[in-house]
């Protein structure tokens, strides 16, 4: 049954309906279908040296989430929050990566509030890998997690089986080929923030137009000491056309056979009355039965 | 057989009640509460001031250390009097409250829910086995889009009210005809924590600095600011002020 | 025939000009049998908030019957009704508690919030689940079911911003009726509610019945 308290008393999963689902999908084939972020998604170090600019991460990712073959959304955000100073892409199973996400930048928060500082990238990564290792790729969410802290900027790499990755490039996903191809070829070290930008954005792209799971838009995020630039759809190289003609039915198109109108709009008349229990005019008042009424035994009398 | 203290046989049991329909434990935790420092609340026009004193026993101590206002989450922060302790412990399960609504409705508690839940943890501890009140008394302000702010206070009983203003601790009855006074109905936030201040003062043992008071802040978000933004969170709506701040406001 | 198909019908929900509307199919089948024509799979949470449950017919009982006393817990803790925000986000941590042994349902969610001091001008609002509660909220229209590829296909072509109230009925009611003509597990009737702040119009369609 369901938790009577503002949130549920147990943490963690019901496996309630798995027996019930393990035996319907022997009997008809299938399991649910699920989202999934097919994606690109990328992170790279830049800054320092001789850029001239202030050492950071660059995060980037497509904006398409697929059902199958379908596409289930075409401008979803995957750049996920985890604290104000750290961010994390998502790729994999949507819901595992909303959620762990989620989780994990909920206990962030309360790490914060007890130990009074921000927290570490690797914190958030260490936190990360054990709730995944603890579920052994089950929970499918394949992350980037980049951000700034007390030791530096900090990029990381987390598979669903809670393996990771410390890289100064990093790219995941189902385009993460594509977006590769592009960090090999043109990465360097100490990248100025522009340079770092327009790279992620190409390393973006190259998944989008390659990669039949990622598409849309380009989102970009960057984390510097000073905290987080969101750059929603930094890009849209795939804006939908306009319609030349409207598609609009002429009203009473469809037939319908029914029809009831609920109206919302509470409205009553209201008689100005004076004196409780008095006689009111348009109102006809009848004396309580004795032991009928809330008066019981003793019934109700009326005030002349 | 009767156990040390007051209440004679009843004080022991904090589960019976006294014939006089009294329960004396939670009367005792009320004592408590009574000799704590001072805190207090008033609610504002445009915000709410929890602002309480550190009493520093020892010139020794590390006053900063010492944490009696707390953030429970974006929206709500919690201030008392009583027993440090018991403070954080219920601190520490507030925090865990608001962040399993926020897991499962994707926003932080109302004021209220937060109060409820609170007030139900300090009910338990008077019903319960094995367990003794609370030694606390709170005043817990916040922000809601639903009831806008809301300052409440809970009593180690686990009974709470909704305040314009309220004064909690060793002062609390001089602090509460101090407010009375000085409370009208559209005091601004800048008013409110000068009121605060003043009414701090008044029985305030020794010197009042940056480093022996606390103070936090509830504050409304403008209509822009409540609009979510994509990636971000909005700004949030509790929070305590930095010991500068402190100082601009005391040399004011 | 995966789960999911078991039972067909299929729901699609868009987004107007101040309104709303939500749409379903009405057949109940056990896989090729028709089995009921009266199988609304649309139920409401409150006035100005509603949503579907296409999928396994015995997961759509279920579910509605948790999500009934979610929302009147809710109802009675913050003496408030719930926005579709706020609702779209209970189901979702609904679904995702049963991670590993999901309903097969697909949610749709559609609504206007109540106006409040801070909100004065809500806006309608549309939203998607998967079974296993991964939240979209498209600007434009939601579908799902066993018709799903269809209702993409007729809603892109005919969906457009800002429909009046009756231009929007008739807009998702030919997108409905088209798409489940070319299903076979869906149609058999079909109920379009329309929901705009001051009232909701319900219409029960007539459609091809094979």
């Amino acid at each position: 049954m369901a938790a009577t308290g503002v949130a549920p008393n147990n943490i963690g999963f019901d496996f309630s309906n798995y027996a019930r689902n393990e035996f319907l999908g022997a009997r008809l084939g299938a399991q649910a279908k699920t989202t999934s972020t097919g994606t690109t998604i990328v992170g790279l170090k830049y800054g320092g040296g001789d850029s001239g600019d202030e050492e950071g991460i660059c995060l980037g990712a497509d904006t398409r989430a697929t059902g199958g073959p379908i596409v289930a959304d075409k401008n979803c955000e995957k750049i996920h929050y985890l604290t104000p100073h750290i961010r994390c892409c998502g790729a994999g199973t949507a819901a595992d990566t909303e959620y762990v996400t989620n989780l994990i930048s909920s206990n962030l928060e309360l790490h914060s509030l007890s130990q009074g500082r921000q927290v570490r990238v690797v914190t958030a990564m260490t936190m990360l890998k054990q709730y995944l290792y603890r579920y052994q790729g089950h929970v499918g969410a394949y992350l980037v997690v980049g951000g700034v802290d007390s030791t530096g900027p900090q990029l990381f790499t987390v598979h669903a089986h809670g393996s990771t990755d410390k890289l100064p490039y990093v790219t995941m996903g189902s385009g993460s080929l594509a977006a590769m191809a592009v960090f090999e070829s043109a990465y360097k070290e100490h990248l100025t923030k522009a340079e770092a930008i327009a790279l992620v954005a190409r390393a973006i792209r190259a998944g989008v137009f390659n990669d039949l799971g990622s598409g849309s838009n380009v989102d970009v995020s960057v984390i510097t000491k000073a905290g987080t630039e969101t750059l929603r759809n930094y890009e849209t190289p795939n804006e939908r056309g306009i319609k030349s003609r409207d598609y609009k039915f002429r009203r009473g198109t469809t037939a319908w056979l029914k029809e009831n109108v609920r109206d919302l709009v509470v409205s009553e008349e209201v008689k100005v009355t004076m004196g409780a229990g008095k006689a009111q005019q348009g109102t006809t008042d009848r004396p309580v039965a004795v032991g009928a009424g809330p008066g019981g035994e003793e019934g109700m009398d009326l005030d002349a | 057989m009767s156990a040390p203290g007051g209440g004679g046989a009843y004080s022991f049991s904090l589960t019976t009640f006294s014939p006089s329909g009294k329960l004396v434990q939670i009367e005792h935790a009320l004592a408590a509460v009574a000799g704590g420092t001072t805190s207090l609340g008033i609610k504002a026009t445009n915000g709410i001031v929890l602002a309480t004193e550190k009493k520093d026993t020892s010139a020794l101590l590390d006053t900063t250390m010492i944490e009696k206002v707390a953030t429970i989450c974006p929206n709500i922060g919690f201030v008392y009097s009583g027993m440090g302790p018991d403070f954080r412990v219920l601190v520490a399960k507030a925090r865990k409250i608001a962040q399993a609504y926020w897991k499962v409705y994707g926003e932080y508690p109302p004021t209220k829910v937060l109060v409820q839940e609170v007030a139900a943890v300090m009910q338990k501890a008077t019903q319960s086995g094995g367990v003794r009140p609370y030694g606390i008394s709170l005043l817990i302000a916040g922000w809601d889009a639903h009831r806008g702010q809301s300052l409440y206070q809970v009593d180690p009983s686990g009974s709470y009210w909704a305040w314009k203003a309220s004064a909690i601790g060793k002062n609390m009855v001089n602090g509460k005809t101090f407010l009375e006074k000085r409370y009208n109905d559209d005091l601004s936030l800048e008013d409110a924590i000068h009121t605060a201040l003043l009414t701090l003062k008044e029985g305030f043992e020794g010197q009042m600095t940056a480093e022996t008071i606390e103070i936090g802040i509830v504050t409304v978000p403008t209509a822009e600011q409540q609009i979510a933004k994509s990636g971000e969170r909005p700004p949030p709506t509790f929070r305590k002020l930095t010991e500068q701040e402190v100082r601009d406001y005391l040399s004011l | 025939m995966s789960i999911q198909e078991y039972n067909g019908g299929s729901v699609v929900a868009m987004v107007g000009k101040d309104c709303v509307a939500i749409a379903c199919d009405l057949r109940l089948g056990n896989q090729a049998t028709g089995i009921a024509m009266n199988f609304e799979k649309v139920f409401p949470v409150n006035d100005t908030l509603y949503y579907g449950l296409p999928g396994l017919a015995t997961d759509v009982y279920t579910l509605r019957e948790q999500l009934r006393f979610r929302v009147n817990m809710y109802r009675m803790k913050e003496e408030r009704e719930i926005t579709p925000e706020t609702f779209t986000h209970l189901l979702s941590s609904t679904l995702y508690e049963k991670r590993f042994g999901p309903y097969f349902l697909e949610p749709v969610i559609a609504g206007i919030a109540p106006p409040t001091a801070a909100n004065p001008n809500p806006q309608p609002y549309v939203s998607t689940l998967d079974s296993i509660g991964c939240i979209t909220t498209p600007k434009d229209f939601a579908v799902a079911g066993t018709a799903t590829d269809k209702l993409y296909g007729a809603a892109e072509g005919l969906w457009e911003p800002d429909l009046e109230p009756e231009d929007l009925f008739e807009t998702i009611s030919q997108t409905l009726l088209n798409a489940v003509d070319r299903d076979a597990l869906s149609g058999w009737g079909a109920i379009v509610h329309v929901i705009t702040k001051d009232k909701v119009i319900t219409r029960t369609l007539r459609s091809r019945m094979d």
